[in-house]
């Protein structure tokens, strides 16, 4: 095959066996790879009502087949299994050099099934592949781990890892590759920790190839000037990172504050800007594997009590341990998320976490007695060390280690979890940003921004402007957005590309690795499949029209100040048109016709 | 010319190397390689500095590396070589290396004058100029921090 | 009128933000920003046209007044008052 390396190695931890299996090339090429072939390897072999943390949740890491190729920045591995925090599909994705070197192993993905014993790790050098005890590492941090590992297998191989998060369940923990990359979201990282299954280590020496080199070399040619040229991808990425985006959702209004009770405008919002980042604690720029971007911020605060060295924040953590937190102290932020860098944890959903037991202490619903020490917004140490707390389920952090809605619903108010399918949604209000709100309503993984991001055009104007106030027309652009997402997550390829790039230039690039005709359509359709695949896994888990919804506070209680004051997410006004358009029944469930049109019957 | 301070670690440059010598993707098949740092955010390109007085030359029994007179590249001939791998050994740098998959000598050949590592460099970390513009421009560029620093403490 | 700059802009002016310009409509405004930092800050706030031509904005930056994009607005003929707020981003993402 080209593209894809036409191999899947499957590991049963359980009995301790390893097989290498061909990849069937008719499901490589409806389903793509990554998140899509992921997912479906996943459904064909597991069964969808079993206990997230049980041996029977196979644990996939799946390249694409664009993965560790000259593409433009095609980096990317996904994690896939059942979501302890949701309960719905995990498909996590991440970037670093892991995945790349994965592939030139010789292998697209890794199933692990079962569960080991005791705690072991994956050690894949090209064609040998053992498991071996991990008793010694159990316990550390993501840096300790990694630096051993590569210590004792090879200093050029490649670690994925759990950190404490991981080991101890926390619902929210990811998989660090790279020392720094996450699978971060939904608690795949538990998922990896309730298998005794420590890190996976690879080192490859073989190629990846592709179907027509000239063809390709063209097509990768010309997405890479488009993405050099253009004024995101080009200049402003490279020279903010993402927590550029602090500002100008500020100013729009869009900027969720104290747990999105105070939205609106957080007035000392640009101390924790991507400008302020640059000329403060930046030291300088990361890129993952192929990258031409480089948004990975190395930082270093060089004093004080919150004194380190690290990566990050991305935008979505500067504002979970940042506004939403009501933190506008960038070095207690910068800690917050060196610790879920080191101990393996998804910095939306912990810093949401304890905005929301920020808030339940502010009405009373806990207090010091069940914290140990006085909560609020605004309060950096507090959030710092709930931080460190959760990963080790270390007092008050056992509550916040099982995510907002459990932690709401359990002192009686589950109105304060601000989550769709109990997962945290990222940093953009719904009540502000119209869109964006029917995207978190209706994505299959819950609140998740990355799957829809309606906030390209909503805000930033790209591919055009739309009216981010304005429910007209967002359902279209919502589904076109959910199934290129799909497309492209599935690739291998950063979907920071859409930025410069478009369907046009993915599949020329896929067109040409992999030898196989990928039209726009089919791109689009694939993306499609993959989206209602993951539907109906949540339609037989239970999930009904009734999840498809946010919190009531988006619904009801209007943003109270700044330039989108009084407003409210108007989902009723775009529900109903989004599942006609999706093809849908009025209960949002794919239709016969739709599911014959895609092949998923 | 190679300016490490500028280099985000993404490797494009092993890719776009392989994929132009190999037409395939196969970092360790490179001529160039990212040295990483990881945790310290440190990475350093390293590659054939094409040496005026080349150590892999004088050591090769068989004749089989010569200068390219166009573009400055020493380049092996893959037909004189006889694989006995005494060039990687000779140079101080660490800059050739033997490739057991198909049994031959890497080295870079400056791409015939078109280097891709250096087309696809996003930051400009590696940069295909003439030998002494490169070293001008640090050198300038180091001057402009020194008169920054001057203005600085005569404030 | 309080006008504010951003990302890239900064580098531009120096500050982030002024009270020194001022205008009835927004292209007023703007032309007072480009003609005091020069090219560069031109080069942003218009795309380029002849003399004669009517202006148009720049393709790449985001204009907000009072917290709302221009393009819901008015645009460039957006009415200006004293007491609005006029915020200038480069074209950024992220996420």
């Amino acid at each position: 095959m080209y593209g894809w390396v036409g191999y899947i190695l499957r590991v049963n931890l359980t009995d301790g066996t390893i097989k290498k299996e061909a990849l069937d090339p008719v499901e490589a090429k409806n389903y793509i790879g990554a998140r899509g072939l992921g997912t479906r390897l996943w459904i064909k072999e597991c069964d969808p009502l079993i206990d997230p943390l049980s041996p029977e949740n196979n644990l996939i890491f799946m390249t694409g087949p664009l993965t560790g190729t000259l593409a433009t920045n095609a980096g990317r591995y996904n994690v896939i299994c059942k979501a302890p925090l949701t309960g719905a599909m995990a498909a996590s994705n991440s970037g670093g050099y892991w995945g790349p070197e994965l592939k030139y192993a010789g292998y697209d993905g890794i199933i692990f099934e079962g569960k080991a014993e005791k705690p072991v790790y994956l050690w894949i050098k090209d064609d040998q592949v053992e498991l071996r005890s991990a008793e010694h590492i159990w316990g550390k941090d993501v840096n300790e781990t990694t630096d051993t590992l590569k210590e004792e297998t090879d200093f050029d191989a490649r670690v994925a890892c759990i950190g404490p998060a991981g080991e101890n369940l926390v619902k929210f923990a990811c998989i660090i590759n790279d020392y720094t990359r996450a699978a971060g979201r939904s608690g795949v990282g538990a998922v990896m920790g309730s298998k005794n299954l420590k890190a996976v280590v690879v080192r490859g020496t073989g190629a990846v190839k592709v179907a027509d080199p000239d063809n390709f070399y063209a097509a990768l040619s010309k997405a890479r000037k488009m993405v050099a040229e253009h004024p995101v991808t080009g200049q402003g990425l490279p020279a903010y990172g993402t927590e550029i985006l602090i500002n100008i959702l500020d100013q729009s209004g869009g900027l969720p504050v104290n747990n999105f009770r105070d939205s609106g405008t957080f007035p000392n919002a640009d101390a924790t800007s991507g400008e302020t980042l640059a000329k403060t604690y930046l030291v300088r720029n990361k890129g993952c594997m192929g990258c031409s971007i480089g948004c990975g911020r190395i930082v270093n605060v060089p004093d004080g009590p919150y004194k380190g060295f690290g990566e990050g924040p991305e935008y979505e953590a500067g504002w979970s341990f940042g506004a939403d937190c009501g933190v506008d102290d960038l070095a207690a932020i910068i800690k917050a998320n060196n610790y879920c860098n080191e101990l393996g944890m998804d910095p939306i959903t912990l810093g949401s976490t304890i905005a929301c037991a920020f808030e339940l202490f502010e009405i009373g619903a806990i207090t010091e007695k069940e914290t140990g020490f006085p909560l609020g917004f605004g309060n950096a140490a507090a959030m710092v060390e709930l931080s460190r707390q959760a990963a080790y389920r270390e007092g008050f952090g056992n509550e916040i280690a099982e995510g907002s809605y459990r932690l709401a619903s359990k002192y009686g108010h589950p109105e304060l979890s601000m989550t769709c399918k109990k997962q945290e949604m990222a940093a953009y209000d719904p009540r502000v940003l119209q869109g964006m709100g029917l995207n978190y309503a209706t994505n299959n993984r819950g609140g998740c921004h990355v799957r829809g991001y309606m906030t390209s055009p909503e805000i930033l104007g790209i591919p055009e402007k739309l009216d981010n106030l304005a429910t007209e027309g967002k359902a279209g652009w919502t589904k076109t957005f959910q199934d290129l997402t799909a497309a492209v997550d599935s690739s291998g390829i950063c979907l920071f590309l859409t930025f410069a790039i478009g369907a046009p230039e993915l599949s020329e690039q896929m067109t040409a690795a992999t030898g196989i005709d990928f039209t726009v359509e089919e791109l689009l359709k694939a993306g499609e499949r993959i989206w209602n695949m993951e539907r109906l896994f949540n339609i037989t888990n239970g999930f009904t029209k009734k999840d498809d919804t946010l919190p009531p506070r988006m619904l009801k209680e209007p943003v109270k100040v700044g330039p989108a004051k009084g407003n409210v997410n108007r989902l009723e006004e775009m529900l109903p048109e989004y599942y006609k358009l999706r093809g849908w029944d009025e209960e949002g469930r794919p239709t016969p016709e739709k599911l014959k049109e895609l092949g998923l019957q | 010319m190679l300016n490490p301070e500028k280099c985000i670690s993404c490797r494009t440059c092993e890719l776009a190397c392989s994929f132009k010598h190999e037409r395939e993707f196969r970092p360790t098949a490179a001529r160039v390689n990212v040295l990483q740092f990881e945790k310290e955010g440190i990475s350093i390109p390293l590659m054939c500095l094409q040496c005026d007085n080349a150590a892999c030359e004088k050591v090769c029994p068989s004749g089989a590396l010569k200068r390219n007179e166009v573009t400055g590249a020493m380049v092996v001939d893959d037909a004189k070589c006889i694989r006995c791998k005494m060039c990687v050994q000779a140079c101080p740098f660490g800059n050739i290396a033997y490739d057991p998959a198909k049994r031959c000598i890497l080295r870079c050949d400056l791409c015939d004058g078109d280097p891709q590592c250096a087309k696809f460099c996003p930051f400009g970390a590696i940069t295909y100029v003439e030998a002494n513009s490169g070293t001008l421009a640090k050198k300038r560029a180091y001057a402009a921090k020194m008169k920054e620093a001057l203005q600085e403490v005569t404030k | 009128m309080k006008v504010k700059f951003f990302a890239l802009l900064r580098d531009i002016t120096g500050v982030k933000e002024t009270t020194n310009f001022s205008g009835t409509t927004l292209v007023e405004l703007l032309e007072q920003i480009a003609n005091h930092y020069g090219k560069e800050m031109s080069n942003w706030l218009f795309t380029p046209t002849g003399p004669d031509e009517e202006k148009k904005l720049g393709k790449d930056v985001i204009i907000l007044v009072n917290g709302r994009a221009i393009e819901h607005l008015a645009g460039l003929a957006t009415p200006l008052k004293e007491d609005d707020e006029v915020a200038i981003f480069p074209r950024l993402a992220g996420g």
